[in-house]
């Protein structure tokens, strides 16, 4: 393995670290306040295509030294791996898990796009689509959860479930790399860190260290207007899934009209040549109105821009009128 | 649980997991998600399909008598037995087929509390993706009970009373945005009706406020106030619960009538589908 030369002996070697950061890039024109340095953490080139590359291999690599992966005569006759997802960390487990001989389902809800859905199966995994946004309202949601969870119940023989919503080292996996990545990167100079909120993940370990480091580093998540459709992310009415998420751990939640994820992406591509996803779209225009109180401000901000706009074509074509043929 | 108004028709997790296999006991899964069952179940459950099963294929209309018959006797159900239904959602669809248990004629038909996300979470709750072998029965119901359904006419009826001669409670519960008319039906649904908006009188409370986070009906004090004190319901008259297709409603149904022990609840199971396309019918956004 080796960073300077990039030549490695496999491609789970590749996996982000303080020495091997995911880039950060500088936001040029599409910065409101020049003053202050805003930066894009690009995750989408992990290896595996997002962020969830980090949650995805603390899990699958300690679920390996516990034991509870087994191979067997045949992939499918080994134990394995079920998660609910919405798609990244799926595609990234599934890739691990081929890499290292086990099998992968993955239970996704219908509003996934078809891209990561195809990817999923493209990576080897089995793929469970579930229809549980019938009729959203308080308290459901269960559906893909649920349906991964009776994988692990009831053919606990063949799977054993991560579970990113409880796991805590979905969290730790930031305290590991990315809050130490950006603390370097930055020479310990970020002041503001603007994330989503999907499973916390990221948030909360990013607030974790980042804040350790220094307390008077602001954590800033954006979440998308309810009933929205941005595949990954949680409104707050949505966020009782997850057992990682601690409000007292984040500074500021910015609501935000979802369709712009949608526009806010498109113009990454168009303006800085980025090639956000929704998601980063979102986290973008979280920093704008930050940067937009007081357009004077100084400080080192950096947005994690978790995947890119590769997997979410349809989407875009969905949100984004006149971007398709038609 | 004991002080609802009939606790007899709940049961708890560890009752249900001590009467596994117990003769005369028959679980009954029914999912939102007809997949569900077929991945893991409570081991010898039968599992129905709400879309193939519950309902007429033909008509829209329940299941017929005869239908009802073919299904729970090849489901092993006998006419005494108890029945435990179940489901994903907070047991939305296990109320609709408790529902029909009961307009059937069915004695002893139980939900089991929490439904399957509360079965899920306990780790001492046994799972099974086997096949339940079943023994099929010859099952007689009863002509349906038509007490315990409201039709469209009496859904006109209470919409066009003032508020004072208002025959009946009526509950919507549906989801705040279906109510207010902003949408016809959730995103993705094919049965909508031609207009949004809600009956005239209706009450909205949102079926799922019935329901603890895990899955279970919430305490007696509570539902008195969402139901008596908010939603301000006259526990003095009969009363009305619709959604969309009318089965959220059963669900609300089931806790006005059992849990509350309202009397005379009535599912509207034409629901909004029905009324929204009927034309000159006052419709309120």
């Amino acid at each position: 393995m080796n960073h300077q030369t990039r030549v490695y002996d496999n491609i789970l070697e590749m996996l982000p670290s303080e020495e091997n950061p995911s880039p950060l890039v500088r936001i040029g024109k599409m910065n409101p306040a020049p003053g202050f340095e805003l930066y894009a953490k690009l995750e989408w080139l992990n290896p595996f295509g997002s962020i969830k590359d980090r949650a995805a291999s603390a899990m699958i690599t300690d679920l390996e030294e516990r034991g509870e992966l087994k191979h067997g005569e045949s992939r499918e006759s080994g134990r394995g791996i079920v998660e609910p997802t919405s798609g990244n960390t799926g595609i990234s487990l599934a890739a691990m898990a081929s890499a290292k001989g086990f099998a992968m389902r993955a239970v996704v809800p219908q509003k996934v796009p078809l891209e990561k859905r195809v990817l999923l199966r493209i990576a080897g995994a089995d793929v469970d689509v579930i229809n549980d946004q019938m009729c959203p309202s308080p308290g459901m949601g269960e559906g893909s959860i649920g349906i991964a969870r009776s994988y692990a119940k009831a053919q606990k023989d063949h799977y054993v479930m991560p579970n990113q919503y409880e796991n805590e080292l979905n969290v730790q996996a930031h305290v590991r790399t990315t809050g130490p990545e950006i603390w370097r990167q930055t020479q310990g100079r970020v002041t503001h860190a603007f994330v989503s909120l999907g499973t916390a993940g990221t948030a909360m370990g990013l607030s974790k260290f980042l804040k350790a480091k220094n307390p008077a580093i602001k954590i800033i998540a954006v979440q998308p207007s309810e009933g929205h459709d941005v595949p990954g992310l949680r409104n707050k009415s949505e966020l009782h899934v997850t057992k990682l998420f601690d409000e007292k751990q984040i500074d500021e939640i910015l609501e935000i009209p979802f369709e712009l994820a949608y526009t806010r992406a498109l113009e990454l591509c168009r303006t800085e040549g980025l090639f956000a996803g929704p998601s980063s779209g979102l986290i973008y225009e979280g920093a704008r109105q930050v940067l937009l109180r007081d357009p004077k401000q100084v400080g080192v901000g950096v947005m994690m821009f978790c995947d890119n706009v590769f997997k979410y074509v349809s989407s875009m074509v969905k949100h984004i009128p006149g971007l398709g043929e038609e | 649980m004991s002080n609802y108004a009939h606790p007899e028709v709940l049961v708890e997790a560890d009752w249900a997991k001590a009467n596994i296999g117990k003769p005369g006991i028959k679980f009954v899964e029914v999912d939102v998600d007809t997949k569900a069952y077929e991945v893991g179940h409570i081991p010898g459950a039968v599992g129905f399909n709400w879309q193939t099963q519950l309902q007429d294929q033909v008509r829209r209309d329940i299941v017929s008598k005869e239908e009802f018959e073919r299904l729970a006797g090849a489901a092993g159900i006998s006419n005494g037995d108890t029945v435990i239904l179940y489901g994903d959602n907070n047991n939305w669809f296990a109320a609709y087929a408790f529902w029909l248990f009961k307009l059937y004629g069915h004695k002893d038909v139980r939900l089991l509390n929490g439904g399957r996300v509360k079965w899920l979470a306990g780790a001492d709750l046994p799972l099974t993706a086997d096949k339940t072998e079943v023994k099929p029965t010859a099952y007689k119901a009863s002509p349906a009970d038509e007490t315990l359904r409201a039709k469209l006419m009496d859904v006109i009826e209470i919409a066009r009373s003032s508020a004072a001669a208002r025959p009946s409670n009526l509950v919507d519960v549906r989801s705040p945005d279906e109510f207010s008319g902003k949408v016809i039906a959730p995103p993705g649904m094919t049965e909508t009706a031609q207009r949004g908006g809600h009956v005239p009188g209706a009450a909205s409370v949102p079926w799922a406020k019935a329901v603890n986070q895990d899955g279970t009906f919430k305490p007696l004090v509570e539902l008195k106030q969402l139901y008596l004190e908010e939603a301000k319901l006259n526990p003095g008259k009969p009363t009305v619960a619709y959604c969309r297709i009318g089965e959220r409603s059963s669900h609300t149904w089931f806790v006005l009538k059992y849990l509350l022990g309202l009397k005379d609840v009535r599912n509207y199971d034409g629901s909004w589908t029905e009324y929204g396309s009927v034309i000159g019918v006052p419709i309120e956004r």
